[in-house]
Parts: C-alpha cells; structure tokens; sequence
C-alpha cells in the first residue's frame, strides 16, 4: 500500500520539494542539508516553513534527526482555513508565499492567510510582484472569484521586518489548461514605489530616474508612490521600486528592486535604483513569453495539474530554479514538458529566445475539497 | 417454432393507383409548391390563437432542447481506440459461452472452444471488440463492471429474471452505468404462443424499470446444432458493431488493462531454490482509459498494489485493417487474438506455454489464419529465447565499451528484481550491499546490458522477425545496437556537464549553432572549465556517474573518493566524447537502414507503416529543435533515465532522483526562485535597446497585426464608398468593384478592359486575393449573424472542441517513442507492464478464467486515510448493518474489507455515532481506507465468499470527505447521586474519581432526571472525584444527577484488500476476511448473557402512604374563608346549657293543631282550584280580543285600498289630459 518515496540531498529547492510532496502525496526523504557546514543542518526559516506548512495541511509527519541534517516528511491532507503564521526574518515573505500559491488551491477550504515578517527583500519576490503578477496569471487557469486577494497590511523592510501580508484564495476542483503562446505587446507600464521610514521624496526620485528609462519605449508608464506611516511602516527603514509591463493579451512581466537592508552594505541611491529597476524590468522584457521569470515554476506547476488536457506556453529562457522545478514534476509527477526553443527572426526586435513549454496535465483533482 | 416464423410472411405493401391517395400523392409529385407553402396559402390555420398557449409550448420545446444537453466534456479517445470490452454476464447454464463463440464465429469465421481470459477480434474497419466471461463470483462480477464498455446481459427467460442479474445492475449502477443489453435465451422452451409473448412482454417492461425506458432487449429464439440462430447472432453483432458509448467518469480518468496475456519471468533458478519466492511477472493487455505514465502505481483487483517496474508497448496483434475504400473486411483482416484461449495452438497453462500444433492442421491453419499466428508466434518468441539471446549479445557487444550505460533493463531487471525483494529495506545499510550484490554476482548486467528502453519493443520485435531470417538481422540487430551504445556514451558523458550552471553562455552558443555540434561546444567547454575551475567542479560531474550513493554514505570521507573518481570521469569522458564524435556521421544513417530492413523483415504487418517516416522526421526535427535544453533540464530522454532505475533499484523504497549531478554542486545553495540578470547584457546601449523595441505597442507589427495595412484591407474591402454629407463618392483605388456584386470572371475582364496590359500570374494573383477577400467578408458576416445565437452552451462546447483538437494535434506528428515520454502511453496501445514482487500464488494459482485487470491509480490514491462516505443500506438487502462490522467495500479498482463507523449528521454539524444503519435513510460512514476522490461511488457486501440465496449488496454510496482525521463522537452520560443536599447546592458523588477529573469538568452543566439543571463548581477533597455543585432547585436524596457529554470514537485501522485471485483454482470464490460479531459467536457458540437488569420480572408496588396537610396557625389565620381548613370533626356533645327541652302538648291542643291543618288544607286547595279557573276565563277573553282586532284590520285595510284606487284613477286622468294638451302647444 505504501507509495514510492523519493530521497534528495541537500537544502536547495527545499520549497518545490515540500509542495510537490505535499501535492503529490509522495513523501520525500531529504538528507545531507548542509551537513559539511559549519552551521549544520536546517536554518531557522526552513523550520518556520515547515512550521508553516503543518499548519495548512492535517496530519503530516515530520521528522527531523537531532543536528537537523536529515529531514522525512510524509504529506497529509491540505487543510487551509485561517492561518497565521510569523515568518522568520531570515527570508521574506516571498518565500513562504510563493509555496502558499502553489499549495492554496488544492485545499479543503479556503485559505486565508496572515503571514507576519519582512515584506520585501533582495533574495525573494516581494509581495507587490507577487501580487501583480502571480495573481492575474492564477486567474487565467481558473484560480478566480471570490476572496482571491493578497494584500499588504503593514510594510516590513529587512532586516528588522513588522511587515503583515493577508492572502486569501479560493479552492478549485479542478484547473483549467491554458494556451498562452503569444505574450502580446507591452501596452502599459504601472509601478509602486514604495518608502518606509525614510523620507517621503524618495519615492518620488525613484519615479523620476525610472520614468526617465523607460519613456524611450512607452508613454503610459504611471508609478504608484506609497509610502507608509506609523503602525503600517515596519521596523526598519527603506525603499524600493516594483514595476510591471503588461500587455495586450494580459500577460504580466515585472522587475523590481529594493534598497539594501540597514546596516549591510553601501547605502544606495533612489535614482540608482530607480534607474537599475528599470533596465531590469528591460532585461525581462528581453527575456519575454507570457510570463516573467520569477513565476516560470508556478505557471508550470498548474500546467501539469491541470486536466488531461495539452497546455501551452511561452516563456523566456529558463531559470536554473525552473529548471530543477522541471526536474521534479518529473520526479513527482512522471511529467515531461515537450520544450521547442523559438528564436526570434532576425527583423523583428522582440529580445532574446523564447521557449514554448506543451504538457499534456496529469488530470490532477482536488481530493481535499469536500463533496456537499 | 422455427418453422412457424418462416411461414408467417409479411404481406406485401399494395400502393393505390386510383383514388384520392393516389390523386394526392401524383400532385405531390408533379407540383411541389403546393403543399410546401400551406402557411403562406393558409395563413390562419398557423396564425396565433392564444398567446399563453404558445408561451406553454414554446417553454415546453425549450425544456426539451435543454434536457438534451449533457456537460460538455473534452473528447480524449483516441484516433485509434482500445477494442470495446463486452462482458457477457448471466447465471450459470445460461448461454454465456455460447453466445461468445457464436459471436467470434459470426465475426471471424473462427471457432474457439473453451473460452479462457478475454478475446479480441476485429469487427469492423474502426472497431475491435474484446469478449469476457462472467461467471457467477460476485469478485469477477465486481472487477468486470468496472473495466466494461458494453454489457451482455444474459437472462434465461424460462426462469426469469434471476438474482445475479440484479446484483450486477447494481455493482454497475455505482461503478458508472456501461451500456447495458439486454438478451433473452431459452426461447424456446415456450411452447405456446401467447405466453412466449407475455413473458416477453413482462420481462422486457421490468427490464426497462432497471436500466431506462426503452433499453435494448434481444430475444434469441432458439438452438439449431447447439449455436443460435445465425440470422440472430447476425443481426446482435450489427447492434454491437454500431453502438455508441459515453464516457464514463472513473473510466476516463483512470488508466487500466484487462490483461490478456501473463507471463513469469522469474528466474526459473530462483523458484526452483524457493518455490515460495516473489515474481516479477508481465502482463500484456490494451491500455484503456487514460494515459499511463511509467513508473506509476497499480492495483490488481484481488492481489494489491504495485509499482510498475517497467511499461512498454509493443506492436498491435490484432491491429486493425488499413484505411481502404471497400466496405467489407476481408478474411486476412479478421484477426482473432486469445492467448489465454488457445487460439493459434498456443496455451497458457499457470506458467508455461504450450503450442499445440496438430500435425494433419498445420498447413491449413497456417493459411486460414496466418496473420495472427504469425504475431502470436513472434510474441512467443519475444520471451521464450530472449533472455538467453540479450545475455550472449551484451558480452559480444559490450564489452569493448567502457562507459555503456544500461538501457534495456527491460527484461534483465526482472531477473534481478527477485534478489532485491530479498533484502529487507534498510535506507542506509540496503543499499551499499546492493552495490556488493552488483558487483559480484551481475557484474556484466549492470556495465553491458544497455538497449534503448523505448527501443525495445522495437528491438524485440525487430529480433523476432529476425529469427526466421537469421544471420542477416543478428548482424542488424549487432549495427543498431552499436548506434544506440553510441548514443548511450554521448549522452552519458555529455549529460553532466549539460547541467552546470553556466546557463548564459550555453544558451548564447546554443542559439547560433546547430545542435550536435553545440552539445559539443558544450563539452569541450564544460571540461575546460573542469580542467581549470578545479577538481571539485569535476569531481561533481563525475559523482552522477556511478558513485552517488557511496558519495551520499560516506560523506566524511567523500572529497578525497570524489576527486580520485573525478580523474577516472574524466578520462572516461574523453574516451566518450571520441567515440561519439566518430560515430556521430554514421548514426543517422544507420538509424535509417535499420528501419528500412525492419521494414522489409516485418512485411505485412500494418502497424509499422509510416512509422519509420514519422520516426525519421521527428529524429530529423529533433536535430533543429535544440536538443540541448531538453537535454539540460531532463537530461539526455531515455538513456539517463535507465541509468537511475539502476539507481533507483538500489533504493529500494526510496527513489534516487535523476539528476544528481546538477543537484550536487548547488545542493545546499540559496533556494530563491529569483532569476539573475543577464550579465552580458547592457542596457545602457542603444542597440540593446533597440533589440526590444518591437515589444512595446509602440514598435513595429506584424502584417497581420499592424494598424495601417488593416485599415488598407478594410478599406479594400469595402470598396469605394459614399459620403452621405458631403456625397463625395470613394472610388476604390484598384478599381475593383465590390465582389459580392460580381463574380469573378466579370471581374477579371473588367480588369483586362481596364488596364490593358495584364499579365497572366497577376491574373492569378489578383484572382486569389479577391477569393481571400470574399472568404473574410464571409467570415465577418458569418461570425456576426451566428454571435447572438451562441448561447453558453454552444460556446462551452466550441471551447471543448478546441481542445480536443489540440490534444489531438500537439503530438500527432511526434514518432511514438517520444510521445510516450511526453504523454505516457496513450489509451489504444498494447503494452507489456512488468511487475516485480508478486506473490507467488499468484502465478501458481493462475487461472485464465478470472479477469486479471491493472487498474492505475492516481497521484495521491495510493495513501491510506480516513474517508467519510454517504451509505444506504440497500433495501433488497434484508438486515441493517452493525456499526464496528467488517464490510467489504469495492471502492475505486479496489476491493477490501474494512470497518466502518455509521453516524448521523446532527442540527450543529456534529457527527453522531450510531450503532446501526437506519433502514430506509442515508447515514455517514466512516472508514480507514485508500485515499479516492471524491465522488466515486461504492458498494458494499458483507461477504464474498460462495452464493447465498438472497440478495448480496448490503449497501451503496458515494464518498464524500477524505481527511487525515475524523470527528465522530458518542453520547456518553455520566451518573452521580447526591451525597449531601444543602438548599440548592448539593454534593454529589460517584460521577467522576478523581480530583482531576472534576477539575477537567468544572463549569460543566448537569441535570437531574426530573429536569433541575445545575452546574459543576468544585471538587471536593474527601470522597475521590465528589464535586459541588449548584442547582436551580434544591434536590432529593432519591435524585440521580447526570453530565451529558460526547466522547470522539476512534475509526479501527483495518484495510484488508480482497485477496480472491491468490486464492487455489477451484476456490477463488471462497475469501474470507474477518468475520462479523454476529458470525463468529454463531460459530462459536457464543450467546450473550443478557443483562440482569433487562429481564423482566413481577413489579411489586408497596402501597403508598400519605401524611396529613399541616397548615401552620398563623397561616391559616390569614387565609380566606374560602382556603380555610373546615373543622370537619364530628360534633361533639351540645352542652347542656344549650340544649332546648322538648314541648311536649296536651291532647286539647293536639286537636285544634290537627283541625287549624285540615283547615288550611282545604283552603289551600280552593284557592288554587279557583285560580285555574281564572286563567282559562282570561285566556278565552284573549283570544276573543284577537279576532276583533284581525277584523277591524281587514276593515281598514279594504277602506285604504278604495281610497288609493281613487287616488290612481285621478292622477292617470290627470296626466292623461296633460298628455293631450302637450302637442296642441307644441
């Protein structure tokens, strides 16, 4: 009766791991986490995220052995409901609620979720990139309606974090194939500038320097300057910029940047970063398809769960977390992607390759969601 | 009888030549128009009469449009589908086996005898039927339900209808409804007439209440030489061949095989030493339902769940005809394919194969059926001489090649798998003794066996055909090889260094140039930095190779293992690199003669046809298509997956996952979903700038897209056009006038008019574009006429359709080996699935009769948890069933006993625990069983063992919740009695034992029986577990005090599956699980001691004695005189004080006392007498005065109508004269 197992080593793509186990049922068998290092074994904010995620699902079995190197989890049911969690400030938010989107979904009941701890950060997606772009690009594969929202109650910049993230999704049964071969072009430009305890014209620097990039290309550019006060600011001082391209047939690409943590390097310049902001946002346009790198591996995962139905779309090049990703809906879900690599012809200036993603889902459906 | 129904011949139609009919029907023929316009002739007859009536009508017909509609789903079978499975059900002795080889003979013009597993032929151009048996073993009535696209319901209509009939409704009912048929047998027994028809008639009519009004039923009326009639057969084959089936849910979602063909392959030495030992098995069989994904898990029905070691597919033996124009199949087309059956001599006994082959038959045989024998006889072969065929060409092969990587695991690993089931899973310690085992004893399987996995099929075959001619494939066979080892080093030392981290610079070379030079480039670079970037780096690469576990095992020790393997990597990849560098021109073409020799070695056979084109186009299109990322991210397809099994073999339970390599080097770096910019990239150039310009709403479009030449179209479209306000005219500029006007030749001559100087290909063009033109316009139009008709529906539908097409589309083109790992192996393919770790009984107790179905399950479907499920007893079922009682559920492909809880669902959600099923309602179930979604429907029966004489489905149902835990909870009353009663606080004791117990329930409310409600407070020190508490009332020593409370039930933790098929032949139908209470204290003798207290016993009431009422003084005093106690004591004595003295007269006085009474007696009664008499004198007076008073009223009366009369006459004359002098002054 006992299904297969899977075993991997080492800490890397921790998160796919988990959810995909979680998904799939699979338990999965995780040795060697960091065990040359001197620091030995889990970090804090992976503990935080298993935490996490024995909250949302019931009856997981978590193991871990004494210096915390080896770790065994046996998935349970995804239960969702309200959920409060106190991320670890190590890593962002981002990072937790990058796996909550996969995971919210597929579970019994609707999850509403108040994530505690630093909103944005280098290492991780920020919550305003998140939220537009891995919402808009859920709803096309049906995730819609309802109480499907992520908001940013309280602003929080590392180091110190204070920051309160409210996400709350409704569940599916079943998710839509997509055909999403043709990105468009960009018709729009929007952005949040966004300052924390510092003084209010940053934001407005930041809006200056990028607009000046970015009004070569388009004229609709409008950036949002939002900066927080009081209770909502956080605990630490800082500012930042998130911008998203989107286009005509709905696809979203955003680039985003914030200013190093207090304390931990050279302060940075608004229009700096304004200005570096921008080419990023530059940079993914590049890269193209329909959906911008950081949500390649979300975008696929609802690829492959979705009906026995072919599902298409371009992305740009693959990123080395994408790639992995690929790699372990293989393990976990016996699923290859069929990958074309579309080279741009030489007229048109439409940036670099694109790859053309086709699966055919697995027919996955929700078992957690209970039949009225 | 027979007779008679050739007698009764059908009068022929007589058509009128004269008279009315014929009159109407010439006109009919001559002037149409006549009748087709009788609304416009006869408008009123169709002119609106009630506005409400037609509304009704009109709501009526929509009604019956919509009822119509079922969910649209996306269509996903196949373009070339599985053949049909048609089950032919029935009690005993009812013609099953004879209606199956009547309809074989009817479609093959073959005769089967015994009819053993399921048997395939083709009946039709587009439509292959597989036939099943099935007996009376409510288990193989359960599996086939399930795996059953058309149901044969056999019914003996001589008897009736007969329970097993009904309990196979039923099983189908819940597993999804397949087509169900209806054929009535033992026709003939009836000798009269009239009756026949009447049972017919009954049995049709109880037959439609069970499946739906209207459902087929057929009558076979008779043996001739113990077949059926052939008109009859004829004529239900035809409804078979023509029959349409929806999809039904568990079917479409779920992959299965119905296993026509088994085979052990065990090495015979190992069973030999243990004869007990588990097997690997293969198992062939059409794969239905969905795709199937390798790897994946199973369930047999009556065995378990297993993992696929190993799926592949193989070449169709019963494959259906080529696309010809003719109607009719032609003898060579009707293949017949029964290995379990015998068919073309060969037997399937257990677990060997006997062919059978008599002598005088041969010759004949051969020729009748020769397509068939010919592939039964080359599957055969396939693993009758493989093994020892694959053993000796790896040394001859191989064993030149150093870095080979093992490929066809295929058949060898099956050897292999019955040495690692001996070995007990033991993550750490397992697997470096595997890598001992590997070593010593199969040290050649491990380095040599490689055969392209997905090429094995093909090889196989490729070897069958081969051995008819001999040395020339050997030498076929050796080149192939070669080619794919070839392939094998290439990718095995390529595939490392594809996953470093370099992506940029990959990507950028990747783009330029064509791929096997690329993947080259790859190398060389990749090493360089090997070579340069240090040994670490290298020594990662190389850890992929072979030595990952022993890496992983001693990670102490692992730098020193890995940098000294690095170098031995190295070298190997060099080797490699050389070989495929030089091999690598010849490849393809090599690739290319052996299709063609394939080819020409298999002949006839149509399923390889324009599979060699697809194949070389896809080899060719994955030359272009940049291998190199698909390579990157899954490393090179299949070979690096063969090299894991090895791997993941060794883990036993745990898979090692694939690319370790690539996981190596970052394996504890930062997990971050963020994508780096590209480094080479500067956006601070112009032209960097100016290669995204085209993205952006302001840059250039395409043709198709771009504003300006659409508006050029449309305005060529439309032509020239007037200005209304100004009545400018707008000449199109092309001259062209507007093509819905004129056709095309005027056109082009008007043209030739005009310009005069017209080339013929300008013609041409010009004359398609105006066609485009047209086609647009139509389209336009088309696409806003029929906008406002599509409804939802017809939109969900056109979506739908969409879909199918692409699924349909999207690999068409692929060649199948690579379709597979991008699908799975698709629905319609013949697919060989090797088990390891069967039980042996399995084998030994092998019998083809029984169904043997693979049923595949989904990702998560082969946990364990709690599944909460809606349950109705079933009401033929005549006993309710006891909560805690064994059941057996057949639940998804499953069968398995298990112990439900039974509850209800009360008012606040709560789930009540009940001790039996209600009888007539639907109760919640609670089991421990295997995880499936929701929604799927099951049955359950309290037994499977043997037939009892009454109904067998105890209950049916859906499931509802799954859950890793379950709230079902029990009322629990706890009872205390008062120990001490102050006013309204009492102690009570008895309820609880400890001080803890109470602390756990302070607060808690209590009632009395007599309903005085209360709370818990505090516990007491003396007596253990006594406890304050409050109550409304004060309460009595007699009170019972009680605390209402739920206690949360657990769910006993039984799955046992039904284990039937490993049961000894003969006695597959006599499982038997747990028993139920009630059985085994039957068997055991056992009978409850009833409680005393429930006895029944003479009730003794003592009489009941009641005090006096005591009213206190004071409140007596105040009380009214009304509530007032009455001194209701007897009357004393009267004192003497108040005593009177007695008169006493004297005899004067008595006198005249007498005579005063006689006196007033007398006077008494004359008054009275007297006052009679007045009352009848007044009422005579009375009544006197009542006729005066009448009269002098008619009197009155007489006088006033005179009078009135009077009155009249006076004013008519009046008027009268009025009248008159009216038109004289006029």
């Amino acid at each position: 009766m006992a299904s297969q197992g899977l075993a991997y080593d080492g800490c890397n793509f921790f998160r796919q791991r988990l959810v995909l186990s979680t998904l799939s049922g699979k338990r999965v068998k995780i040795s060697n986490i960091r065990s040359k290092d001197d620091n030995p074994g889990l970090r804090d904010f992976e503990a935080s995220f298993i935490r996490l995620l024995d909250k949302v699902t019931n009856g997981s079995k978590i193991e871990i052995n004494q210096t915390g190197t080896v770790l065994f989890y046996m998935p349970g049911l995804l239960h969702g409901g309200s959920v409060e969690h106190d991320c670890n400030m190590q890593r962002s938010v981002g990072y937790y609620l990058e796996a909550l989107l996969m995971l919210a979904p597929f579970m019994k009941t609707s999850l509403k979720a108040t994530l505690r701890g630093v909103t944005n950060d280098h290492t991780d997606p920020t919550i305003d990139m998140l939220k537009s772009t891995a919402l808009p690009l859920m709803k096309k594969f049906g995730i819609d309606g309802e109480g499907f929202d992520l908001k940013v109650v309280k602003r929080g910049m590392a180091p110190g974090g204070g920051g309160e993230v409210f996400f709350s999704c409704p569940v599916r049964r079943t998710i839509r194939p997509v055909q999403l071969t043709d990105p468009g072009k960009i018709k729009r430009i929007r952005g949040v500038a966004y300052s924390v305890r510092v003084s209010p014209q940053m934001a407005n620097r930041i809006v200056d320097s990028t607009r000046s990039v970015l009004n070569q290309f388009i004229p609709d550019i409008y950036i949002y300057t939002d900066h927080m006060k009081g209770a909502n600011s956080g605990k630490s001082p800082g500012f930042g910029l998130t911008l998203v391209a989107e286009t005509l047939n709905g696809s979203f690409l955003s680039a985003e940047m914030s200013s190093t943590p207090q304390g931990q390097g050279d302060p940075m310049l608004p229009e700096d970063l304004g200005r570096n902001c921008a080419k990023l946002l530059l940079e993914e346009v590049h890269r193209g398809g329909c959906v911008d790198s950081s949500n390649q591996s979300l975008t696929l995962l609802l690829m492959t769960l979705g009906q026995q139905d072919v599902s298409k779309v371009l992305l740009g090049p693959l990123s080395p977390y994408t790639i992995e990703f690929l790699r372990h809906i293989k393990d976990f879900f016996q699923i290859m992607f069929k990958i074309e690599v579309q080279k741009p012809s030489e007229d048109k200036r439409k940036g670099g390759d694109k790859v053309l993603m086709t699966c055919v889902g697995v027919g996955y459906s929700n078992i957690n969601k209970t039949l009225k | 009888m027979d007779g008679k129904v050739k007698e009764q011949k059908q009068k022929q139609h007589q058509q009128k030549h004269s008279g009315p009919k014929a009159e109407r029907k010439k006109l009919k023929k001559h002037g149409g128009p006549t009748e087709e316009d009788a609304r416009k002739r006869n408008p009123k007859a169709f002119a609106v009469q009630s506005a409400v009536r037609m509304a009704k009508t009109f709501h009526r017909s929509q009604d019956m449009k919509t009822k119509k509609h079922h969910i649209p789903l996306v269509d996903r079978t196949p373009l070339e589908p599985p053949p049909i499975v048609i089950v032919v059900v029935g009690p005993p002795k009812v013609g099953k086996s004879t209606l199956i080889r009547c309809l074989i003979k009817n479609f093959t013009r073959q005769k089967l005898g015994d009819i053993c597993g399921p048997v395939t032929i083709v009946s039709g151009k587009k439509r292959r039927l597989t036939f099943m048996e099935c007996n009376n073993d409510i288990n193989t009535m359960i599996d086939l339900a399930k795996v059953a696209d058309l149901v044969l319901m056999l019914i003996d209509a001589s008897f009736g209808f007969e329970m097993e009939t009904f309990e196979f409704l039923n099983i189908c009912q819940v597993h999804g409804f397949p087509r169900i048929m209806g054929v009535l047998t033992h026709l003939d027994s009836f000798k009269n007439n009239k009756v026949l028809r009447k049972t017919k008639k009954n049995l049709k009519h109880r037959f439609w209440t069970e499946v739906y009004q209207g459902a087929k039923l057929f009558y076979l009326s008779g043996m001739v030489y113990g077949e059926y009639q052939l008109q009859e057969v004829k004529n239900l084959g035809r409804f078979i061949s023509v029959m349409k089936f929806r999809p039904l849910v568990w079917q479409t979602s779920h992959p299965y095989v119905l296993v026509d063909r088994m085979e052990d392959l065990t090495d015979p030495e190992l069973v030999r030493t243990d004869p007990k030992c588990d097997r690997t098995v293969s198992l062939y069989g059409y794969l239905r339902g969905t795709h199937l994904k390798n790897k994946g898990q199973v369930h047999i029905p009556g065995v378990g769940d297993f993992q696929v070691a190993d799926v592949n597919f193989l070449p169709d033996p019963c494959a259906l005809p080529d696309a010809q124009k003719k109607r009719a199949l032609n003898e060579k087309e009707r293949l017949l394919y029964a290995p379990m059956a015998g068919v073309g001599g060969v037997v399937y006994d257990k677990d060997a194969v006997y062919i059978d082959l008599p002598a005088s038959h041969v010759n004949q045989q051969q020729e009748e059926m020769r397509p068939t024998t010919e592939l039964v006889q080359s599957l055969i072969d396939t693993h009758a001489t493989l093994d020892a065929k694959m053993a000796a060409s790896k040394v001859s092969l191989f064993s030149g090649s150093a870095t080979l990587e093992p490929e066809d695991i295929g058949e060898q690993s099956g050897e292999k798998e019955g040495l690692q089931e001996e070995s007990v899973w033991d993550p750490n310690t397992q697997r470096e003794r595997r890598k001992v085992v590997f070593t010593t004893e199969d040290e050649e399987d491990v380095s040599g066996s490689s055969d392209d996995e997905d090429g094995d099929s093909e090889d196989s075959d490729q070897e069958d055909q081969g051995e008819d001619d001999g040395e020339k494939n050997l030498s076929t066979f050796l080149k192939e090889a070669r080619a794919k080892c070839v392939e094998t080093t290439k990718t095995g030392a390529g595939a490392p260094p594809v996953k470093r981290p370099k992506l940029e610079e990959r990507k950028g070379e990747s783009a330029e140039v064509p791929a096997f030079a690329d993947s080259e480039d790859d190398l060389e670079v990749s090493e360089d930095e090997e070579e340069s970037g240090g040994e670490e780096e290298a020594g990662r690469a190389g850890d992929s190779g072979h030595c990952s576990e022993e890496d992983e095992e001693e990670s102490d020790d692992g730098e020193e293992e890995s940098e000294g393997e690095s170098g031995e990597d190295d070298v190997a990849a060099d080797a490699a690199m050389k070989e495929k560098i030089a091999s690598e021109e010849e490849e393809e073409e090599e690739e290319e003669e052996e299709e063609e020799e394939v080819e020409e070695e298999e002949g006839g056979l149509k399923w390889k046809e324009g599979l060699q084109q697809k194949a070389s186009d896809a080899f060719l299109r994955q030359q272009q298509a940049a291998p190199n990322l698909r390579k990157r991210v899954y490393g090179s397809v299949v070979e690096v997956d063969d090299s894991e099994d090895e791997e993941q073999e060794l883990g036993g339970l745990f898979r090692v996952s694939r690319p370790q390599n690539s996981k190596k080097f970052q394996a504890n770096a930062v997990d971050s979903s963020r994508f780096s910019p590209d480094a080479s990239h500067n956006w601070e150039l112009e032209e960097m700038l100016n290669s995204i310009r085209d993205c952006f709403v302001t840059g250039k479009w395409d043709e198709s897209q771009d504003a300006a030449t659409l508006l050029k179209e449309d305005e060529e479209m439309y032509g020239d056009f007037e200005d209304l306000e100004t009545g400018e005219v707008h000449k199109d500029h092309t001259g062209q006038k507007d093509p819905a006007e004129q056709n095309s030749e005027n056109d082009d001559d008007d043209d030739d008019q005009e310009e005069s100087v017209v080339k013929v290909d300008d013609k041409e063009a010009m004359k398609n574009k105006r066609l485009e033109k047209k086609q647009r316009l139509k389209e336009r139009f088309d696409s806003e006429y029929d906008d406002g008709d599509a409804t939802y529906f017809d939109d969900l539908k056109e979506e739908m359709q969409k879909q199918a097409e692409l699924n349909r589309a999207e690999f068409e083109d692929v060649d199948d080996e690579t379709r597979v790992q991008y699908e799975g192996f698709r629905p319609g393919m013949y697919v060989r699935l090797e088990i390891p770790s069967l039980p042996c009984e399995f084998v030994t107790n092998f019998d083809p009769h029984y169904p043997i179905i693979l049923g595949g399950l989904g990702s998560s479907e082969g946990n364990v948890g709690y599944l909460q499920m809606r349950l109705k007893k079933h009401r033929w079922y005549h006993r309710i069933l006891k909560t805690r009682d064994p059941l057996i559920l057949s639940l998804g492909w499953r069968r398995f006993q298990t112990m439900p809880l039974y509850h209800i669902e009360d008012h606040n959600g709560r789930h009540r625990l009940l001790k039996y099923t209600p009888q007539h309602m639907h109760c919640g179930a609670s089991i421990w069983g295997p995880v499936t979604p929701q929604g799927t429907g099951f049955l359950a029966v309290q037994t499977v063992a043997g037939v009892k004489a009454n109904f067998r489905i105890a209950a049916t149902g859906v499931v509802l919740d799954l859950d890793k835990s379950v709230t079902v909870v029990k009322k629990l009353k706890l009872i205390g009695y008062p120990e001490k009663i102050f006013k309204n606080t009492s102690f009570i004791k008895g309820m609880f034992n400890t001080v803890l117990e109470v602390a756990k329930f302070e607060g808690a409310s209590v009632r009395t029986v007599s309903g005085v409600r209360g709370q818990i407070k505090k516990a007491l020190s003396t007596p253990a577990g006594a406890f304050r508490a409050t109550f409304e009332d004060r309460l009595l020593m007699s009170d019972v005090v009680f605390l209402r409370s739920w206690f949360p039930v657990t769910i006993p933790q039984l799955y046992n599956p039904v284990t039937s098929l490993l049961l000894p032949v003969g006695q597959k139908d006599s499982w038997a699980g747990m028993r139920t209470l009630g059985q085994l204290k039957h068997d055991l003798g056992i009978r409850n001691k009833p409680n005393a207290d429930s006895l029944y016993k003479p009730v003794v009431r003592a009489q009941r004695h009641f005090n006096r009422l005591q009213i206190p003084k004071e409140l007596q005093k105040a009380l009214p005189f009304k509530s007032k106690p009455k001194q209701l004591q007897p009357k004393g004595k009267t004192p003497r004080d108040l005593q009177r003295p007695s008169v006493i007269r004297e005899p004067h006085e008595k006198k005249v006392a007498a005579l005063l009474h006689a006196l007033s007696t007398v006077h008494n009664y004359n008054r009275k007498k007297a006052h009679t008499l007045q009352h009848a004198k007044h009422k005579q007076f009375l009544q006197e005065k009542g006729k005066q008073e009448e009269a002098k009223l008619q009197r009155q009366k007489e006088a006033r109508k005179k009078l009135y009369r009077a009155m009249g006459q006076a004013d008519q004359k009046n008027q009268r004269s009025s009248l008159k002098g009216a038109p004289k002054d006029d």
